[in-house]
This record gives C-alpha cells, sequence and structure tokens, in this order.
C-alpha cells in the first residue's frame, strides 16, 4: 500500500508544480508582448488595428504553452494511464 | 468531475456510442441551421433589421480576411466564416442547462483542426498548382523537408489542444466552483467564459486565416 500512496502524492505534487512552474513563464512573455503592444499603440494610435490582431495571434501562441501544461497536469490528475499498472 | 475527459455517453446509435458532446453538436447545428434559415428566408436588398446582423457578420469576416491576405476574402469565406461561427457557437453552449461545449471534447477540437490541415493544401494547390505549391517543403534545400512536415502536424495538434484546453479549463473552473458555492459565484466566470470563448474562436479563425494565406501566397525566394 505505501508505493501506491506514494504515486498517488507524486502524481499530484507533480500537476501543481507543473501548473505553477508552466504559468510563470508564459505569463512573463505575455506581460512583456502586452507592453509592447501597448507601447507602441501609444506611440502610433493610427496602427492599432495591426497591432492588436498580431498581438492576439502572438498571445495564443504563447497562450498555448501554458494550456499544454494545464492538458498534461489534468491527464495526471484525472485520466493517469499509469495507474493501472499500479492498482491491479 | 469523473466525465472531464470521457463524456457520459448517453445511448447507443446502431453500436456507435453517442455522448453528451455529441448531442451538443447536433443541437448547436440545428440552432445554426434553423437560425440562417429563418434569417434569410425572405431576403431583401434593403436589409431588414436581422438581415443587418448577418450581413454584419459576413462583412467582419470578409474585413478580417482581407486584413491578413488581400484579395482571398471572398475565397476564404465559406470556410473561416463556417469555422468561425461553429465554434464561436459552441464554446458558448455550455452555458444553456444540460448542454456541455462540444469542443471540450478532443474529438470535436481535434476534428476541426484537421479540417484546417487538409484546407491548407486544398487551398494552396488550387491556387498556385501541384508543382509550386510542394516545391516549397523543399524550398531552401531538401533537408528542410521533414521541418516542415513536422511543423504542418505539430501546428495543428496545437491549434486543437488549444481550444480544447481553454474551454476544457473554463468548463472545470465553473464546475469547481459550482461545487463550492452553487448560488451566485459561478456567474462572474461564467460571464467571463463568454468572453474567452468568443476570443478562442477569434483565435482559431484569424490562425486558420494566417496558415491559408502562407500556403496561397507566392514566395518571393
Amino acid at each position: 500500500m505505501q508505493g501506491e500512496i506514494l504515486f498517488l502524492c507524486v502524481t499530484v505534487f507533480t500537476a501543481g508544480f507543473a501548473i505553477a512552474v508552466g504559468v510563470i513563464f508564459p505569463a512573463l512573455g505575455q506581460g512583456k508582448a502586452c507592453a509592447q503592444a501597448l507601447e507602441s499603440i501609444a506611440r502610433q494610435p493610427e496602427a492599432t488595428g495591426p497591432i492588436s490582431r498580431t498581438l492576439f495571434v502572438g498571445l495564443a501562441m504563447l497562450e498555448s504553452l501554458a494550456i499544454y501544461v494545464l492538458v498534461i497536469s489534468l491527464i495526471l490528475l484525472f485520466a493517469n494511464p499509469l495507474l493501472r499498472y499500479v492498482f491491479r | 468531475m469523473e466525465e472531464i475527459f470521457n463524456p457520459r455517453v448517453l445511448f447507443y446509435l446502431f453500436s456507435v456510442p453517442v455522448t453528451r458532446t455529441t448531442v451538443s453538436t447536433w443541437v448547436v447545428m440545428a440552432f445554426l441551421v434553423l437560425l440562417s434559415f429563418l434569417l434569410t428566408r425572405r431576403m431583401s436588398f434593403v436589409p431588414g433589421r436581422l438581415q443587418n446582423v448577418l450581413e454584419l457578420f459576413v462583412e467582419a469576416v470578409i474585413n478580417l480576411i482581407e486584413g491578413m491576405s488581400p484579395g482571398n476574402g471572398r475565397k476564404f469565406l465559406p470556410l473561416v466564416g463556417a469555422l468561425a461561427l461553429f465554434i464561436g457557437t459552441a464554446n458558448l453552449a455550455h452555458l444553456v442547462p444540460g448542454l456541455k461545449a462540444p469542443t471540450s471534447d478532443f474529438n470535436t477540437a481535434f476534428g476541426l483542426a484537421l479540417v484546417v490541415f487538409f484546407a491548407v493544401p486544398f487551398y494552396g494547390i488550387a491556387t498556385r498548382g501541384l508543382k509550386n505549391y510542394f516545391k516549397e517543403y523543399i524550398s531552401p534545400s531538401p533537408i528542410l523537408l521533414p521541418f516542415h512536415i513536422i511543423s504542418e502536424i505539430t501546428r495543428t495538434f496545437s491549434l486543437a489542444l488549444r481550444l480544447f484546453g481553454n474551454i476544457l479549463g473554463e468548463e472545470i473552473i465553473i464546475g469547481i466552483l459550482f461545487l463550492l458555492a452553487p448560488l451566485v459565484v459561478p456567474v462572474p466566470m461564467m460571464l467571463f467564459s463568454i468572453f474567452s470563448g468568443v476570443i478562442q474562436a477569434y483565435i482559431f479563425t484569424i490562425l486558420t486565416v494566417v496558415y491559408l494565406s502562407s500556403a496561397v501566397e507566392v514566395s518571393k525566394h
């Protein structure tokens, strides 16, 4: 039984840790992208349309990194494929 | 919570399992078909109030495409407009009691991404010809051929995973809030999910346009 409990603890810890680390860096990147876009919109308000469109595409690309982490930790928590080897 | 990855099977149709998300897809389809049938039944040259809404949408999509790839607005309109309408409606479907957003099922999201995956070479070959399109794959040198193929595949997966993860994440957050405090607390999150659902539909649409226009445009080098 010890091994199974250890496995569950490690799984939950890994899922939480993965979300924590995996969200920090996309958030930093998105903040940087938003700051730059705001700066350039403030400098050139007439270019708002193209800038915000490109910003959305870039933010989507950055966001998908965080989404990969979310999907992996959801798989770890709710659909762990290794569970059936531990609990036979 | 147990139906996060595997939506509940409601019934079997000729021994094919029909899940909740499939039924929600049918409801969304019926809603869109009925809406567009009713709104375009008596089309007039001078649009009425309801016809105006549809024309506004069509013009918005055309302007979006023209902004990214000039001259292709009419050509991409059927695919891009259909994707935008369906994903936009499907992302909001979980606000209706009893329905589950079809895009929170990975099969739906991956199916939509597969449509884009096959539409890109279709439009590319149709505009530039078979030889010119596949010349792009070995464009600087043939060494880059595997990387081109890998990027085609990974961007399909990222397109699907982004939509799926966002909508599923929203649904899980609303579900957890509903378990904790069912009365008023989930409402702000549901309002936010309207916003993020529309944004996700917009992003899927705009990325589709980017991929299509990169396949259609004639390369400079």
